[in-house]
């Protein structure tokens, strides 16, 4: 298994290091924090390969780090000599298996005895006048020239790799779909190869040979003939038409998987997604020791995720698993105690959740706790009316929604304030919670949670008893009565104002959050509102 | 359990190893070293044809495997900045003995001097606090060393350090007589086992217990007059046990004999026997393929002609005993032979040997 990850200079990543957990990973994070760009990484330094190519192919300015690209060529502009940019993928691992001892040796940034491989990509010391020319000519763009620059792939012992080692066997499901003549991706085509035995492969291809040689006999010999006659003639040779029968037609490129009699590049993206990581968790543990999935809520409803979900949790046994997601319920089910977090290239450290909290979510798996996550700043609310009524006295405030301002409003409806407490607590989110004080002081109710509490950082915010028990009373108690009533459009004298709120909830919050009449809040809301700003 | 069999000549030394590898368990990783090329290219191709395929032991030179697997992994330990881009075989540190640090070790392109690859890899392992030896015996279960005479100094200083490690199995063959190759004629470490004298190195480790040293005296190329004359090449300090013979076949030349220089192209036309000499210093008349001591190891011929040195020449005369290294480097010559072994001397009749040439008849010569 992995046991630390570290990446330099390469992409979002300038200097990271995570050390990832035995079985499952799941990599969160916002959209450009680098999530793809991990798994990327652990593949290039797994396989050698991007993209399914040698990665020293793929090379491309856009590899490096544009911050470190952008620093290097602002210090070159002022006369200084830095180290141009360079690339570190290392990846260390435990020396649980036996077998990974081959890959032992200190060769590696820590100087530490362990097993690994390394890619370094650093300027090529055959280059070294090429590249400086290149640098001191005034008319250069600010690019990295990765024409002089080359790739080392070896492991920890100090040995060059020129394949990859044989335990380090990787399943690379990504989610793009790549609808290319070959009807399957590289990584695709490598899981598919497993079905098909070595004696297996010689008799298909001598088969493939001798079809495309009837071919030639048969339907093209007519054709021969035909050209022949009619003295159709290049260079005084003879024109035919024969199989192409060279390495390039090779029986690999004709032979595409079906799915019920369907070719799998034109199956359901769906569908192939949930194909890609049955094939990938069916291979043997020995030949893939690694699993690497992006983002496998894609393209798929819900029931067809929960399903895949639950075949990835059984079928992971004892690979190392590292898995992108955008989707809370991958989250939950899989469990939060699985989370690595990762925000702007560096991996975001939390304290641990407890495992109560992780199965609580594990049960309530449709609760977006990835908002929790990801959030700046959160105002958690206990049903929608609070939550509408929140945002306008936000607005009214500020010109401008809590989302604008990096708020997220979350309205809890009916999950523990108290776990949504302590996976904001573990994440170090600043929350300003927001609850009904059901007719006991405020102090009851921090009392309760008061271990996930934090002044400045995680506060509740609670009416007062005496103004009423929950949101609606508090309402009426702060603004004149009359109004309410004409803005709720109550026309009923006899019913009275508390409990046509009561029994409309949402309605009146509705009416009152989208007023043209200014509202009057409750100074706990007002608090709440000044607390997140 | 360590195990070192020391065997004579002839006594299918390397085929052990091959019925090691094919007949043990299965599932054990096994690494086999070897010191000669050759002899490495002819142990891979034996243990591919005589094991199970995927259960092929791992084959490695002593130089790759202490560039590989002792000094490589942790080099930096010992010299933080130094790169290794592999073998120097000839040359020599430009300040010669009083080279210091990593000079002392690498050339200016990085590649290690073979004459101080041992002590590199020692210290090497040394400055990596047992890591050589625990990561080998994480990916090895058995090392089977062939050739074992030919180490020296800090080679055997690192064997012992296999040998100490409880998870790994050392398997050593050789014959001391054989040791006409030092891995590193330089190594000032443990000098007293030079050669014939590594003896004393094996019965060290017998008596710690850390060795179980397993004599094997049965030839399966020489005849027994051969066998029997083999034996005598050596100082009388060093205790051999008689070598058997198992190879019974008779033909119309048979054992040792002595002929003049006159006679040589007659023998030739003869018998038709491999040309040996010491080295190429060793002054031969003919212009005929002729190979020196030290080349020969692990070949066969049917008969063999030595011309001999100086103190070859006494020790035939009259019993001078000769020195080691000499003896060390004539036993392989004279064990190369099925059959005949003859000597051109100046005086064949001063000698005990059987005087070839005197008739020229073959019904004359019989065994000594």
């Amino acid at each position: 298994m992995i046991e630390r990850i570290i990446i330099r200079g390469y992409r979002l990543f300038q200097d990271f290091e995570i050390e990832p957990d035995k079985g499952l990973n799941i990599i969160v994070g916002g959209n450009e924090a680098g999530k793809s760009t991990l798994l990327e990484a652990i593949s290039i330094g797994l396989t050698g390969r991007a993209n399914g190519r040698w990665a020293e192919e793929e090379l491309n300015p856009y590899w490096f780090n544009q911050r470190v690209v952008a620093d290097f060529f602002a210090e070159l502009k002022i006369g200084n000599s830095p180290t141009p940019p360079e690339i570190l993928i290392e990846l260390y691992l435990n020396g649980e298996n036996p077998d990974t001892h081959i890959l032992r040796g200190v060769h590696n940034t820590r100087v530490e005895d362990a097993a690994g491989v390394q890619v370094r990509i650093k300027p090529s010391v055959d280059y070294a006048k090429e590249f400086d020319d290149y640098l001191n000519d005034p008319a250069r763009p600010d690019i990295i020239p990765v024409e002089y620059y080359n790739l080392e792939w070896q492991n920890f012992a100090g040995a060059t790799l020129h394949r990859r080692p044989k335990h380090l066997g990787v399943s690379f499901i990504d989610s793009r779909t790549i609808r290319s003549t070959w009807g399957v991706d590289y990584h695709t085509r490598e899981m598919l190869s497993d079905f098909v035995e070595t004696k297996e492969r010689a008799s298909i291809s001598v088969a493939h040979r001798s079809a495309r040689h009837t071919i030639s006999e048969t339907a093209l010999a007519e054709v021969n003939k035909r050209i022949t006659e009619e003295g159709t003639r290049l260079h005084d040779r003879n024109l035919g038409l024969q199989m192409d029968q060279s390495s390039g037609a090779s029986w690999e490129a004709g032979v595409v998987p079906h799915v019920d009699e369907i070719p799998f590049a034109l199956s359901g993206q769906g569908q192939q997604a949930a194909i890609k990581v049955a094939l990938a968790m069916n291979r043997s543990a020995s030949s893939t020791s690694y699993v690497l999935i992006e983002e496998p809520e894609n393209h798929l409803s819900h029931t067809s995720l929960t399903r895949l979900v639950a075949r990835i949790e059984d079928l992971a046994g004892d690979r190392q698993v590292f898995m992108t997601t955008h989707s809370s319920y991958v989250l939950n089910r899989l469990g939060l105690d699985k989370l690595r977090l990762i925000h702007g290239g560096k991996p975001t450290a939390f304290s641990e959740i407890s495992d109560d909290t992780v199965r609580y979510f594990k049960r309530l798996s449709g609760f977006d706790t990835l908002r929790i996550v990801l959030a700046d700043k959160l105002v958690l609310v206990e049903g929608p009316s609070d939550e509408m009524l929140f945002e306008r006295a936000f607005r009214d405030k500020h010109n401008q929604k809590p989302i604008e301002a990096g708020i997220d409003v979350l309205s809890m409806s009916g999950v523990s304030l108290a776990r949504a407490l302590e996976l904001s607590a573990a994440l170090n989110r600043k929350v300003a919670g927001i609850r009904d004080n059901d007719g006991k002081p405020p102090a009851h109710w921090e009392e309760k949670v008061a271990q996930h509490l934090q002044e400045g950082v995680r506060q509740l915010f609670i009416g007062d008893p005496t103004r009423g028990n929950t949101l609606e009373p508090q309402l009426i108690h702060c603004n004149n009565e009359k109004i309410i009533r004409s803005l709720l459009l109550i026309k009923d004298s006899s019913k009275a104002t508390i409990d046509w709120m009561s029994e409309h909830k949402t309605e009146a919050a509705l009416l009152l959050a989208e007023s043209k009449t200014p509202v009057k809040f409750p100074d706990y809301l007002m608090a709440a509102v000044e607390f997140v700003e | 359990m360590n195990q070192a069999t020391l065997a004579v000549a002839g006594s299918r030394k390397t085929q052990s190893i091959v019925d090691a590898c094919t007949n043990g368990e299965i599932g054990v990783r096994r690494l086999v070293v070897t010191y000669t090329q050759s002899g490495q290219a002819e142990l891979e191709s034996r243990l591919r044809s005589s094991c199970e395929p995927g259960t092929v032991p791992r084959v490695i030179g002593w130089f790759a495997f202490l560039l590989q697997h002792c000094i490589g992994p942790y080099l930096p330990l010992q010299f933080a900045e130094q790169r290794l881009s592999g073998l120097n075989f000839h040359g020599n540190p430009p300040r010669g003995r009083y080279a210091t640090g990593a000079s002392r070790f690498f050339d200016s392109e990085g590649r290690a001097y073979r004459i101080h690859l041992s002590k590199l890899a020692y210290d090497v392992s040394n400055a990596s606090r047992g890591a050589v030896v625990n990561r080998l015996a994480n990916i090895f279960d058995e090392i089977y060393i062939d050739e074992v005479q030919d180490l020296t100094g800090c080679d055997l200083h690192l064997v012992a350090q296999l040998m100490e490690e409880p998870d790994l199995d050392v398997y050593m063959v050789g014959d001391v007589r054989q040791s006409v190759f030092d891995t590193n004629p330089q190594d000032p470490n443990l000098r007293q086992y030079r050669g014939v004298n590594m003896l004393d190195w094996f019965e060290l480790h017998q008596t710690t217990g850390l060795l179980d040293v397993q004599h094997n005296v049965k030839t399966w190329r020489a005849n027994q007059a051969i066998a029997t004359f083999s034996d005598t090449l050596f100082p009388s300090e060093f205790v051999f046990e008689p070598t058997v013979s198992m190879q019974n076949e008779t033909t119309d030349h048979d054992g040792v004999f002595a002929l003049s220089e006159p006679d040589v192209p007659a023998y030739i036309l003869q018998h038709s026997p491999q040309l040996l000499r010491n080295s190429i210093s060793t002054v031969c008349a003919l212009e005929l393929p002729i190979h020196n001591f030290g080349k020969v190891k692990g070949l066969t011929f049917d008969r063999v002609l030595i011309y001999p040195t100086k103190s070859i020449i006494n020790f035939l005369v009259d019993g001078t005993e000769l020195a080691p290294k000499t003896a060390c480097g004539l036993y392989v010559a004279v064990t190369r032979a099925k059959y005949s072994v003859a000597f051109v001397l100046p005086k064949p009749s001063d000698t005990a040997l059987t005087h070839w040439g005197e008739s020229n008849s073959p019904e004359r010569a019989s065994t000594t």
